[in-house]
């Protein structure tokens, strides 16, 4: 049997081809995803290696939590906690974190491009504590010497002994490389870039306490005694944390590039259950016959399955090449977008058998139910020239479409006027099955609709117009394929535009600033000291300056809050600035209360915050600060608050910084007035400080969403690329069953060119169907998914009408391009090769 | 090369006003080197108007190529097709489907109608093509009623007897009113009584309307309904008759095979 399937499978290679490559680039993308997040999961080991000697670590009690956009920020450990532990004869190093960006020769903020924080560290020599390793030149002795862990003075192209700057929070700094240092075995410390000065720099000197204190050779229970209140870990309870935030960090990635991948799965999928249903249609004659001769319907099967093991295997087989290779194309794709990983290069074996089980097994059991339908095929067929469709059609379908449908648009009306999430949840699911289920009523729906338009072309626009009605059972699951792909193009586009909105939108509208300042990239926030703001004033043209001090807190006690939009999550954002200078670069619009009346700890929040907490003009919020408990009077209410990621939820006045415990610099600054940026930028001259427009600074303000699209788009596209690979395959294989037929009318006197075109507008349209109802569907998750998470606080998503046009354009653009080749064999195709056939 | 473009240059050969079709020298071959087939060999033929002629021989005589190259589905390796004045070996694809959808019909053993189409669209085809041409309703509905189908013009090929069928594919040949029209083994999947009514009717085109039909067929019935009846073996005319009985035919082709 497996002699007669290859042959079988042989003979039908070319039918098969397509498939095959669809098989291929899921289980490539699926197999290349894996690896990747494989690598990625490992890059904490070197904290576990460079902090093995470290028994108990002491840091703050947290301020506000991380979650949501907000920064999680913790209390210092007063420098005491420190001394107190050396007096009692413990080894105890604290670690402030200051921020140090190291500059290439040219002048430019260098480093690594992966490093989320620029840090300075004082080098511990040969202390236990030590977790670096000076592997070229020597060691930090005094305050003009430094050592850069081997990735930064790699990517800064900066060699030992040469002279090194670095932007810090007390000015440019200068010193002479004298070593390279690996962290716990690895070229740096997990996403940080740091520069290893003397313990004697001024820049350890500030007093405003530590970070974390590394303490070695102590047991919890003793350092605990010594530092009360403060937060006490085990030096392995410490790392696992720091691994497990690293992780959930990279486990958003991956569980995003899994979740695409299996999108492409679910897409392949329905392609091959097509491919293998029409195919397996069109075979009636030759099942029938093997039927009629005496096979079983069970030999029928296992011939069917196993030519699906055997499309599998291929498909498969190719796929693991090209994953293998999508790895590096995948890493290189997140280093284009910025969001640069550290990973190994090591081959998970894990990730091969996954990617074979998921080929094989998706292609069989993507078989076996058209496979067992064509066991039903009676031997008669055999003797008649007419096909069996099997294809689920007819009246089960149509209920099954019309009951999922009426499920899904009353969970709909239900979630939207409850705002609720489940329901929305049942909804969103319900529609997107009444979809696939009733394509082939949609595909039918559209060529009815669009015959007065296609019969203007002649017969051949009726005729193409014709079958697409006959044939929607067969060719819906092409559309179905491609709704799939735009929906989720349609429905990321949408989110991105309203979070975008809500980072920059009415907010960014208000803001009337000429010119903003704000510091490049890293962490901690590189500053505005005062220094560079007096140097800002001095700038000709520059008439106000809001210089604006950005925080967090947290509301005091188990207060319950939901703040809709970014802003929201466990901590609530705090802009300090001058409120009065700020109504020159900012417009309010004020919903109660007075702004004369902010000062001290009176603040104006905004009315998503006010509506959070059910607050009004007068009330008084208690948030957890640096500096302990501070209760806040409401003076005023505006409408939105001052663009940002976060944004603020509470601004209050410059008088408050000390009350919030708030001692660093300036995090950004407006500038009102008729100044150039270049002056200006010229004025502060510090690599690490920008001066933008208005419009680029709010541009600015979702970029990361825009990369985030960005890697959303070029993964989807591995998705629709799949679902196009299904339209040239429907387009192939409708076309093999009406070679007849095209022969018939091409002797009738169509044209090649005729036929041609009646081919790509039928399936034209086939891929309209599937673009117009992923978009609609897109608009209705979207808008339902939005209100329901929102607690109907945002409204219906905006549509951009040119991106829409955009999607179907490029949707339309990539079928027509699909069914371009096969279209385009069909219709010069010789007549009499057909004729003689008879 | 240089051989071919001579007889593409040559004068059309004398011909009778009455001629619509013909073929010059006609020769086929097929493949190459041993395995060479020469399925029409130095060929010359008239198809006179308002003739109806039957091109009979055994299998594998050629006489299938000869409808198809003279008909322009097919390119002679040398010689000449003409339908008219028209050497079709000249014309481009779009020339040769504008020749098929409005001088020429078409009837196939199996039929050949378009399974999307109604049995008026599929018959109204040809003219539909053109984007000038308008349907004359009434030589339809005349063409409908003479050949038994005027009930059967909504419905689609899949609900019609294999008979009617093969009457629907004999509209679709006829509307245009084409100079020619070649059918290949038109009978050949019908039943004797459906065949001799079909048979009657290209008869009675030929007779009334002055159609000219070149019929490809091995049924000594089928040839006896023709004016004339030539024989083809082994690629070449060896033989040809006027008004033709079924034991003329019959007594021919025993003699040839």
């Amino acid at each position: 049997m497996i002699r007669r399937t290859l042959k079988l499978a042989w003979f039908k290679r070319n039918r098969y081809a397509l498939t095959v490559v669809a098989i291929a680039l899921s289980v490539a993308f699926i197999v290349s995803t894996l690896l990747l997040t494989t690598s990625i999961s490992d890059v904490g080991e070197p904290l576990r290696s460079a902090y093995d000697n470290v028994d108990v670590v002491v840091t703050g009690p947290e301020v506000a939590g991380g979650d949501g956009p907000v920064q999680a920020i913790s209390a210092p450990v007063p420098e005491a906690v420190v001394a107190d532990l050396t007096r009692a004869g413990q080894m105890a190093v604290g670690f402030a974190d200051p921020y140090a960006q190291v500059l290439t020769a040219e002048g430019q903020a260098g480093g690594q491009d992966q490093a989320a924080a620029n840090v300075a560290e004082p080098w511990l020599g040969g202390s236990p504590l030590n977790g670096f390793a000076i592997v070229e030149g020597a060691t930090p002795e005094t305050v003009g010497e430094a050592v850069l862990d081997v990735s930064t003075a790699n990517a800064a192209s900066l060699d030992v002994g040469s002279t090194i700057n670095f932007v810090t929070d007390l000015g440019v700094q200068e010193a002479t490389l004298v070593g390279l240092a690996t962290f716990g075995g690895a070229d740096n410390d997990p996403y940080t870039s740091t520069i290893l000065l003397s313990p004697e720099h001024q820049i350890f000197g500030s007093g405003d306490g530590f970070q974390r204190v590394l303490v070695a050779d102590a047991s919890v229970a003793d350092v605990a005694a010594m530092a009360p209140g403060m937060e006490i870990q085990s030096g392995s309870d410490w790392v696992q944390s720091q691994q497990d935030a690293l992780n959930d960090f990279l486990g958003f990635f991956s569980t995003f590039l899994t979740v695409f991948a299996v999108v492409a799965v679910v897409v392949g999928m329905v392609i091959v259950t097509n491919t293998f249903t029409v195919s397996l249609s069109q075979r009636t004659q030759e099942l029938a016959l093997l039927r009629l001769v005496g096979t079983t319907r069970r030999q029928l099967l296992s011939q069917v399955v196993l030519e699906a093991v055997l499309l599998g295997a291929v498909g498969t087989g190719i796929g693991l090449l090209l994953g293998l290779a999508g790895v590096s194309v995948l890493g290189w794709f997140l280093d284009v977008l910025g969001l640069v990983i550290e990973r190994s290069s090591e081959t998970s074996p894990t990730a091969l058998a996954i990617g074979v089980i998921v080929g094989l097994g998706v292609t069989v059991v993507a078989s076996v139910r058209p496979a067992w339908k064509s066991t039903e095929v009676a031997p008669i067929e055999a003797l008649r020239s007419s096909e069996v469709d099997l294809v689920d059609g007819g009246g089960r379908r149509r209920f099954m479409t019309a009951a999922t449908l009426a499920i899904g648009l009353a969970s709909l009306a239900w979630g939207i006027a409850q705002s609720d999430i489940l329901f929305t949840g049942v909804a969103i699911g319900a529609i997107f099955l009444a979809l696939y289920l009733g394509a082939d009523s949609l595909v039918r729906v559209a060529a009815r609709m669009t015959r007065p338009i296609l019969g203007r072309a002649g017969p051949t626009g009726t005729i193409a117009s014709r079958n697409l009605e006959k044939n929607a059972g067969r060719t819906a699951a092409a559309a179905s394929a491609l709704m799939i792909g735009i929906a989720l193009i349609g429905f990321f586009t949408l989110m991105a535009a309203t979070i975008g909105q809500f980072i920059a939108g009415d907010a960014g509208e208000a803001l009337e600033t000429d010119l903003v300042v704000q510091g490049i990239g890293s962490q901690p926030e590189p500053a505005l000291s005062d220094a560079v703001l007096e140097q800002i004033v001095g700038v000709d043209g520059v008439d106000v300056l809001v210089p604006l001090y950005q925080t967090s807190v947290s509301p005091a006690g188990d207060v319950e809050f939901e703040r809709a939009g970014p802003g929201g999550g466990s901590g609530l954002g705090v802009a300090l600035t001058d409120v009065e200078a700020l109504d020159a670069a900012y417009t309010f619009v004020l919903n109660a209360g007075s702004l004369d009346d902010v000062g001290g700890s009176s603040v104006v929040i905004d009315q998503a915050t006010a509506d959070g907490f059910t607050l009004s003009v007068g009330d008084s919020l208690t948030v957890t600060s640096l500096a302990g408990p501070v209760d806040l009077g409401i003076a005023a209410i505006i409408e939105t608050s001052l663009p940002g990621s976060p944004q603020p939820a509470i601004i209050g006045d410059l008088t408050l910084r000390a009350a919030l415990g708030y001692g660093d610099p300036a995090t950004a600054a407006y500038i009102v007035g008729p100044a150039l940026a270049s002056e200006v930028n010229d004025a502060i001259d510090l690599p690490t400080v920008e001066v933008v427009s208005r419009t680029d600074y709010i541009d600015g303000l979702s970029s990361n969403l825009d990369t985030i699209l960005a890697l959303v788009y070029a993964l989807l596209a591995v998705a629709v690329l799949v679902a196009l690979i299904g339209i040239a395959n429907t387009v192939s294989l409708a076309i093999s069953e009406r070679v007849g037929e095209i022969a018939a009318t091409r002797a009738a006197g169509a044209s090649s060119r005729q036929i041609f075109w009646s081919l790509l507008a039928e399936f034209g349209l086939l891929a309209i169907v599937g673009i117009v109802s992923g978009l609609v569907f897109a608009w209705i998750a979207a808008a339902s998914l939005f209100n329901a998470l929102s607690g109907g606080q945002i409204g219906t998503p905006e549509v951009d009408v040119l991106t829409a046009l955009l999607i179907v354009a490029a949707g339309l653009g990539g079928a027509l391009i699909a069914s371009w080749f096969p279209a385009r064999s069909a219709a010069t195709t010789d007549i009499l090769d057909v004729l003689r056939a008879d | 090369m240089s051989d071919q473009t001579d007889q593409r240059n040559a004068p059309p050969a004398t011909s009778s006003e009455r001629t619509v079709a013909r073929l010059v020298n006609a020769t086929k071959r097929f493949g190459a080197g041993d395995a060479a087939v020469t399925a029409l060999n130095d060929a010359t033929i008239e198809f006179r108007k308002g003739e109806f002629t039957a091109v009979m021989g055994p299998s594998g005589s050629g006489k299938s190529t000869l409808m198809y190259c003279q008909s322009g589905l097919d390119r002679l390796t040398s010689g000449h097709a003409y339908i008219g004045d028209v050497d079709v070996s000249t014309l481009s694809d779009q020339e040769l489907s504008v020749m098929r959808r409005s001088t020429l019909g078409f009837i196939f053993q199996s039929f050949h109608l378009v399974p999307a189409l109604t049995s008026r669209e599929n018959i109204t085809l040809p003219v539909d093509l053109n984007a000038d041409a308008e349907v004359d309703e009434a030589f339809l509905n005349e063409l409908a009623v003479v050949l038994g189908i005027e009930h059967r013009l909504e419905n689609l090929p899949s609900q019609l007897s294999g008979g009617q069928r093969q009457r629907v594919a004999v509209a679709r040949a006829m509307i245009p009113r084409p100079e020619v029209i070649f059918a290949d083994e038109p009978t050949g999947a019908l039943d004797s009584k459906t065949s001799g009514e079909l048979l009657a009717y290209l008869r009675t085109a030929v007779d009334d309307l002055g159609q000219t039909i070149v019929m490809v067929t091995h049924d000594a019935v089928a040839a006896s309904h023709c004016d004339r009846v030539v024989y083809v073996q082994d690629g070449v005319l060896v033989d040809e008759g006027r008004n033709p009985t079924v034991d003329d035919v019959l007594g021919k082709i025993r003699e040839l095979s």
